[in-house]
């Protein structure tokens, strides 16, 4: 007798919106079927009809918490390459550091969540007590711990000054020094290996097939990096080399137990690659234009189409543009995050898996639900639509009422 | 395959290529390369089989991002090939415009498997139907969105009533 399981659109095992309907017969998983939305905020409109290109750097850096950094990133590098803005050697290298410091707590966060799915809490809390240390460099480089507002056409809004440099040093020697000890506690604890050797295996052949990006592509043994593949910021300088799980285990099974191997490794590189840029930051202008406005009228007089792609900590993400003379908003705006391209991959993965799997698995492609979502179903009989006025005022309602 | 050979081999089925090349790096400055490639509806399959027959690696399929051209939507298929080469991956975006009262494409998804996302997501943002996809249920949208509403279309089928929500809409 076959039964069908929902996870979702909202459940405890998944920290955001989507839907997983598993066919299962007894234990075992015989179907996956996913449902990527109940919650689209329809971001791309309004860089396409409301927002000038310099507010949506900034609407673009709430399209993810996590990883804030990779889509204003994308956006900026179609953005300068359509209208042709230069940026300064020096705001090339900080774009870096910045990147790899969200690589670095993103994983660190990921790897956190995994050992909860895994029911493994003590790590859970250590990992994220370790996490706080890249979060306060985070705060000493950018005034806050999560969102940077960092990226600008054209460079950065922030220079990192050699004042701020012991600190970052010290970071980076702190995370070495733990780096025996991490790996030791996921990759040789008895429970974690037995919960994820073996166990949501992509093999190479459904990577290729199911377009898979990032951390999960690399894991089933395929070679792809952005940072590494194409020259964008001052990446081409670093000889970045893709990490597959054979470099520390010297095989590839591509399953969940490779994924987490993918991920400890490439905090490490993030750490040698920090430490390269701070030592050989070159001197200058942190911007080519400092002043708002020129650059706007700049991206107003410029036509044309470009693709941005970087490296986010989940894998490729890819934003592409559309610039019309005259025209106060991107023209065309297509927003694609990594997770996009990765849940396709949880049906090879879970079939034939029990349903105690279905957490774990999920997560170990590391899915951020709201860069792949991005208001209210109008005209839809008996449903209410509420303006922003009144969604402010019932917000601020309830706050009240649960705070007495 | 570098991008001369890459050129060389879109051409061969006589298709038009626009190049566009940007330097990055500081030290060791390297060039990105994207090729922008027409390609008419009925030819595209043909064209993606092409492209997998001649890479080393399978292709990498990214999204297709859809823009509303007045009387015609725009998709764009976005492919990166040579991918695992230090900077030598070149991203190739296939063309495709469709007018609106005649608005299909074939899938590419007996091709790519990975494609079904994208085009179940142009069905229902773009108004874009799908020849040949099995699957054409409503991905990002609720089940009881509207339908003949588009989020991504610039003319009357888009989401008026929703887009009156936004601060700063105007009529």
């Amino acid at each position: 007798m076959k039964y069908k399981v929902p996870i979702g659109p909202i459940h405890p095992a998944l920290k955001e919106p989507i839907m997983i309907t598993c066919e299962v017969q007894g234990e075992e998983i015989t179907g996956v079927d996913v449902t990527a939305s109940q919650n689209h905020r329809g971001v791309e409109w309004i860089g396409m009809h409301r927002n000038n290109p310099v507010q949506s750097i900034y609407l673009s850096e709430r399209i993810c918490g996590i990883c804030n950094l990779c889509h204003p990133a994308c956006l900026v590098l179609a953005v300068e390459e359509i209208a042709g803005i230069e940026v300064p050697e020096r705001a090339q290298y900080i774009r870096v550091i910045e990147a790899e410091l969200e690589r670095i707590h993103s994983h660190l966060l990921w790897a956190g969540v995994a050992a909860h799915e895994l029911g493994f809490d003590t790590l859970l809390h250590y990992t994220w007590q370790v996490r706080e240390k890249v979060m306060d460099i985070l705060e000493l480089v950018n005034g806050n711990r999560v969102t940077k507002a960092i990226m600008m056409y054209g460079g950065v809004r922030r220079d990192i000054t050699d004042d701020l440099k012991p600190k970052m040093m010290e970071m980076l020697t702190y995370y070495r020094g733990l780096f025996s000890r991490m790996a030791q506690l996921f990759l040789e604890d008895k429970t974690i290996k037995m919960r994820t050797r073996n166990i949501g295996i992509l093999t190479k052949e459904d990577a290729y097939q199911l377009q898979a990006v990032g951390p999960t592509v690399r894991a089933s043994g395929v070679p792809k990096d952005v940072r590494q593949d194409v020259a964008y910021f001052a990446y081409p300088d670093f000889e970045i080399k893709a990490v597959t799980p054979d470099q520390l285990t010297g095989t590839v099974v591509g399953d969940t137990y490779d994924r987490i191997v993918v991920r400890l490794l490439e905090v490490k590189q993030s750490l040698d690659i920090i430490e390269q840029a701070l030592d050989e930051m070159p001197p200058g202008d942190i911007a080519s234009e400092e002043k708002i406005p020129k650059l706007l009228a700049q991206i107003k007089k410029a036509e044309g189409e470009a693709i941005g792609r970087h490296e986010a900590p989940r894998g490729e993400d890819i934003h592409y543009v559309k610039l019309k003379k005259g025209l106060d908003t991107l023209y065309t705006w297509k927003v694609r995050a990594p997770t996009y391209s990765n849940i396709m991959a949880w049906r090879p993965m879970l079939m034939h898996h029990q349903i105690a799997d279905i957490p774990i698995v999920a997560a170990s492609i590391d899915p951020c639900m709201s860069c792949t979502n991005r208001v209210i179903t109008a005209g839809s009989s008996g449903e209410a639509i509420l303006g922003a006025e009144e969604l402010h005022r019932l917000s601020v309602e309830k706050t009240r009422r649960m705070t007495p | 395959m570098n991008i001369e050979e890459l050129t060389a081999a879109l051409k061969e089925k006589e298709l038009e290529v626009r190049v566009q090349s940007v330097t990055a790096g500081v030290k060791n400055k390297t060039q990105r390369h994207t090729l922008w490639v027409p390609v008419e509806r009925h030819r595209l399959k043909e064209v993606v089989a092409h492209l997998i027959d001649r890479t080393d690696h399978f292709p990498h399929f990214s999204v297709i991002s859809p823009s509303d051209e007045g009387d015609q939507v725009e998709l764009n298929y976005h492919f990166t090939v040579n991918y695992g080469i230090p900077q030598g991956e070149i991203a190739v975006t296939l063309k495709v415009l469709v007018p609106k009262d005649d608005c299909w494409v074939p899938t590419l998804t007996d091709l790519i498997p990975g494609t079904a996302f994208s085009e179940r997501e142009i069905i229902e943002m773009m108004g874009v139907d799908v020849h040949g996809l099995e699957d054409k249920r409503h991905l990002f949208l609720t089940e009881d969105f509207p339908e003949g509403v588009y989020p991504w279309r610039r003319d009357d089928t888009g989401p008026r009533e929703t887009n009156k929500l936004y601060e700063g809409w105007k009529e």
